[in-house]
Formats: C-alpha cells, sequence, structure tokens
C-alpha cells in the first residue's frame, strides 16, 4: 500500500503540482502558476512536437486498425495450421522496441537497406525513409503497424468469436453477400472492441518515443521529435523539470479526452 | 465453428435456390478455396516474418557479406558476430542487469500483486473499495506523465543509478493488483473460513490456500510482468547513469548510436530476443488468452 501510495499516486499528483514549479534538484522550487503552460503555449518546439506526435497517430491507428480487422477476419476460420498463422502475426508484440528498431534501422537504410534493395532491384530509385522530412513520420507509422497489429488483431478476434453464428448466417439466409454481411452485421456488432482497440492505439501511439530515440534521434530537424521526446530532453537534458511536467500534463489531458470518448459512447463496457 | 451447430443444420434445410447462399461458395470448390486461403495467409506471414529471417541471417553471416542477395543465400555462416557481443564485457553485464531487472521484478510483483489483491478481495477495512478503484484509476495516468515527479522522487531517496532504484517504483503494477483482485474474489469464502476454524494463521491462508489457487493468474501475470520489464526502455534509460548500471534495451539503443557492423548489431539485437521468443513460445496460450479476455495491455 506504502508502496503504491509513494511511487503511483504521490507522482501522478506531483505531476500536476510540479508543472506549476520552477524545480531544481537541489530541491528548491519556486511557484511560477500557470507560466509553464503560457510558456508552452509559445514554444514552437512545443506546436511541432504535439504536430509530430499527432499525424503519428493519424496515420498508425488507422493503419493498424485496418490491418488487424482485416487480418482477425481472415484468421476467423477453420483451417489447420490455422494457430501458427496467428502465432506469427502476433509474434512481433512481445518483442522490444529497442530490437525492432536495430531491424528496422536495416530495413529502412538509405544504402543497402531492404527496402531500398528490392527498388533497386527493380530498377527504380532509392529512397531516403528516415532522412527526409516527410517521410519519416509515415515509415515510423508503418514500422509500428507491423509491431502492433497482432494484439489489436487477437481482441478483435475475441470480439468476432463472440458474434453469435447464428445472425451471420442468417444474413446470408437472406441472401446477403459476404462483404455486405461483413458490413451489415458483423460491423456494428464489432463496434465497441472496435473502439476500445482505436482507444488503446490511440493512446499509444501519443506515447511514442523508443522508436525516434532509437532510429532517428527526433530528426531530421525535429520532423520525428514526439511530445514525449520533448519530455524526455527537457526533463533529463535540460533539467526544466517543472516545465517537462506541464508537457506530461498536456499528455495526461489528450489520453484523458480520448477515453472519455470512449466513455461517453460505450458507457463501462471496457475491461 | 463445427458441424453440429443447430444454426449451420437450420440453413441446410432452407431451399437452397431462393438463397443464394451455395453460390457463393460453390463457385470454387472447397480444397481448391482452402488452398487459396492458405497462400493468403503465408504470404502475410511471410511478410510479417521477414525482418526477424532477415536479423536472424545477418547475425549468422561475416560482416563483409551486407548485399541482400549474399543475405539470403550466401553459403557463409559464421558465430563471430555472437561471439563478438558476448565478450564484450558491457554486453554481459547488459543481460544480466536485464535479468536481474525482469526477474526480480516478477517475483516481487507477483508477491505484491496476490497480497493486495487478496486485502482488496477478502478483507473489510476503511474505504477498501474506494482505495481499490483509486489505484484502478491511476492506469488512466500514462506512465510518461509520472516520469518526472517519480525520478525527482528518486534522486531524493538516493535510488538514482541503482538496482533498487530500478526495480522497486516499478512494483506498484495497478494492472496486476486488479487482476489477482478479481481472481481472488472468485475463491470461495468458506475456503478461508474454514482454514480459520482449523486455526490456521493469517500467513498461512494466504500462502497455503490463496497462492496456490491463484496459480493461473500468477503465471498469466508472471509472464507479462517479465515482458514488460525485459522490454521496457524509458525507465531504465532515466535511472541508469553508468554504463554497468543499464539493461541490455538500453545498451541497444547505445550501441546503435555507435555505428557498428551491420550483422553484429543484428546479433545482438538477435540476443535480446532470445528470451521473449522462448516464451513466447512456450507461453503462447496464456498470452493470447489472457489478451483475447481481460485485454491486457502490454
Amino acid at each position: 500500500m506504502v508502496l503504491f501510495l509513494l511511487f503511483r499516486i504521490w507522482p501522478a499528483i506531483n505531476g500536476f503540482l510540479l508543472s506549476f514549479q520552477d524545480y531544481k534538484l537541489s530541491g528548491d522550487s519556486t511557484f511560477v502558476g500557470l507560466q509553464h503552460f503560457r510558456d508552452l503555449f509559445d514554444d514552437k518546439i512545443f506546436w511541432g512536437a504535439l504536430k509530430v506526435t499527432a499525424l503519428y497517430a493519424a496515420i498508425s491507428v488507422p493503419l493498424t486498425t485496418i490491418a488487424a480487422v482485416s487480418l482477425a477476419l481472415l484468421i476467423n476460420r477453420a483451417i489447420r495450421g490455422i494457430n501458427i498463422y496467428r502465432a506469427i502475426y502476433f509474434l512481433p508484440y512481445v518483442t522490444s522496441l529497442v530490437m525492432i528498431s536495430v531491424i528496422w534501422s536495416w530495413v529502412y537504410r538509405a544504402d543497402g537497406g531492404l527496402l531500398n534493395s528490392i527498388l533497386e532491384g527493380l530498377g527504380l530509385d532509392s529512397v531516403r525513409w528516415l532522412q527526409d522530412k516527410d517521410l519519416v513520420i509515415p515509415s515510423l507509422a508503418v514500422m509500428s503497424a507491423w509491431k502492433g497489429v497482432g494484439y489489436s488483431m487477437m481482441i478483435l478476434l475475441a470480439g468476432l468469436k463472440a458474434i453469435p453464428e447464428t445472425l451471420t448466417e442468417a444474413s446470408r439466409v437472406d441472401g446477403a453477400g459476404s462483404w455486405q454481411t461483413f458490413w451489415r452485421i458483423t460491423l456494428p456488432l464489432l463496434k465497441p472492441v472496435l473502439f476500445f482497440v482505436v482507444v488503446i492505439e490511440t493512446i499509444g501511439s501519443f506515447q511514442v518515443f523508443d522508436t525516434m530515440y532509437v532510429m532517428t534521434n527526433g530528426g531530421p530537424v525535429r520532423a520525428s521529435y514526439s511530445l514525449v521526446y520533448m519530455l524526455y530532453d527537457e526533463s533529463f537534458k535540460f533539467q526544466n523539470f517543472g516545465y517537462a511536467a506541464s508537457i506530461g500534463v498536456v499528455l495526461f489531458f489528450i489520453t484523458f479526452m480520448v477515453m472519455m470518448l470512449q466513455r461517453l459512447m460505450f458507457g463501462k463496457n471496457d475491461s | 465453428m463445427s458441424t453440429a451447430n443447430p444454426a449451420r443444420e437450420a440453413v441446410a434445410t432452407v431451399p437452397v435456390r431462393e438463397t443464394g447462399y451455395i453460390d457463393s461458395t460453390s463457385r470454387v470448390s472447397r480444397p481448391m478455396k482452402t488452398i487459396l486461403w492458405h497462400i493468403l495467409l503465408a504470404a502475410i506471414a511471410i511478410v510479417m516474418a521477414f525482418p526477424f529471417v532477415a536479423m536472424l541471417l545477418m547475425a549468422f553471416r561475416p560482416e563483409s557479406v551486407v548485399a541482400l542477395s549474399d543475405i539470403l543465400f550466401s553459403d557463409q555462416f559464421t558465430l563471430d558476430n555472437f561471439r563478438m557481443n558476448l565478450r564484450n564485457d558491457s554486453m554481459v553485464r547488459w543481460i544480466f542487469n536485464s535479468f536481474v531487472y525482469s526477474l526480480v521484478s516478477v517475483v516481487l510483483v507477483l508477491l505484491l500483486a496476490s497480497m493486495a489483491g487478496y486485502a482488496f478481495a477478502k478483507k473489510e477495512f476503511f474505504a477498501r473499495d474506494k482505495i481499490f478503484w483509486l489505484f484502478v484509476a491511476m492506469l488512466v495516468v500514462p506512465s510518461q506523465v509520472t516520469l518526472v515527479p517519480l525520478f525527482i522522487l528518486l534522486v531524493q531517496l538516493d535510488g538514482a543509478n541503482t538496482y533498487w532504484g530500478l526495480i522497486v517504483p516499478t512494483l506498484a503494477n495497478a494492472q496486476g493488483v486488479f487482476l489477482m483482485r478479481q481472481y481472488i474474489r472468485g475463491i470461495p469464502d468458506d475456503l478461508i473460513e474454514a482454514a480459520k476454524l482449523d486455526g490456521a494463521s493469517e500467513f498461512r491462508i494466504f500462502w497455503q490456500i490463496i497462492l496456490p489457487l491463484t496459480i493461473p493468474v500468477q503465471a498469466t501475470l508472471g509472464i507479462f510482468v517479465f515482458l514488460w520489464h525485459w522490454n521496457d526502455f524509458l525507465w531504465p534509460l532515466i535511472v541508469a547513469q553508468s554504463n554497468e548500471m543499464r539493461t541490455l534495451t538500453v545498451g541497444l539503443a547505445t550501441l546503435q548510436s555507435l555505428v557498428p557492423s551491420t550483422n553484429s548489431m543484428m546479433a545482438a539485437a538477435a540476443i535480446s530476443f532470445a528470451p521473449s521468443l522462448l516464451i513466447f513460445i512456450f507461453a503462447q496460450r496464456f498470452i493470447v488468452q489472457s489478451i483475447a479476455t481481460a485485454g491486457i495491455k502490454g
């Protein structure tokens, strides 16, 4: 209990308190009110990081979700060996982002990387996946979809299995094609689960940091500099702990709003 | 899914001509269709697994082998990349640290979470449910938000760059407590009452009745806690301020920034992959089930 109080609840409260202070590691702190938030509002780097993070979420969430729904539908059938496919699709999920970053640094490498080797083999020009400021976020988002799709697929699969077969059969009996059955029957019934998956993915993608730290250092020119990256730099590089805490508060409110949206739409059906 | 499904049989009795039901399946014959599914599923599986396969291939190729076609089809094979990595004292130390961080955390989280879960499920105390929901509400706060205050607290307690500083703050695992509480609530009160009548101490009830009964959840939670810690990056990155205190993930990131040969980097990645892969192979059933039922988040 004490442990919880000390390491979970107190830091959470202190996170908010700190955002109103100027804090030095020596223990000195001055109350500065809303100054940090005012500074954030004027900070071009902050808006840049917010934009980068939002863009990342805007690409990776739909991509992961669509891929996960497709895979869940594909895999929801009784074929021999289906468990092996399921396991392979799920495998990236149990690995660390750092390790994934090491592999994908090679996949995306401009010179002799996997993708460019294939492009060159086809006689096409190579692409600077991580060095181009317009391509770096989509590239990272694709990689995150590859890593996260297995988890979302599992949850959606459980959702699909919960849909009574009588309903889909009945719709077929009524003459609906499988496409129509999917849009009219399966998808509406899957909606709560789907929304849960989207919320989890959104929250997760707003916390993106590891891959950017390892693969791009936030570059080129802060084109992959996320909110958490800024929080990390402000606190552990520049020792602006109060300012960093105010970024944390912004992050919390984003997370909170996404969750509230889910509550509003579906009541208490998350697990 | 089986043919014993009454719905299926009911469908079969519906006149076929008007439904169009048969049309959609008979256009392609059944075995043919199964083969098509297999081709599609296998193609996706190849894309999903290729980065791992490439990592392993490169890890076992000499450093001179860099072109994609050579990586795939060369007959050269070497253990040098692994040997070089494991001869690096830092690397050995990082692996050791990662195991300490993960294994110690697993044992302590399981113990603490089941004790707290037991208290929340079966004990009466002041504002019990309110405190419990406060714990659960903490799941809403992203760990990055508490990162800065947690670090400051750790510095004040002189815990930066120590093992306990690395491990102790991660032990307050709200998800674990939640899981254990839900599970222990399902254990009948009679069992505990009977033990009390027989004169068993509080500790013995916990140790000899509650713990053995919760082994399935313990296993699941243990697997997840191990993976969470083994793969964790941001927290160890902050706590470890010297090279000797880095975990393997932080060490890998450091190595990567030194731009070593790709092949040796892949061997290092493969080393960090091994424990996750082993756990995945042996515990896949547990992981899959708990995600499907509880939506445990990694």
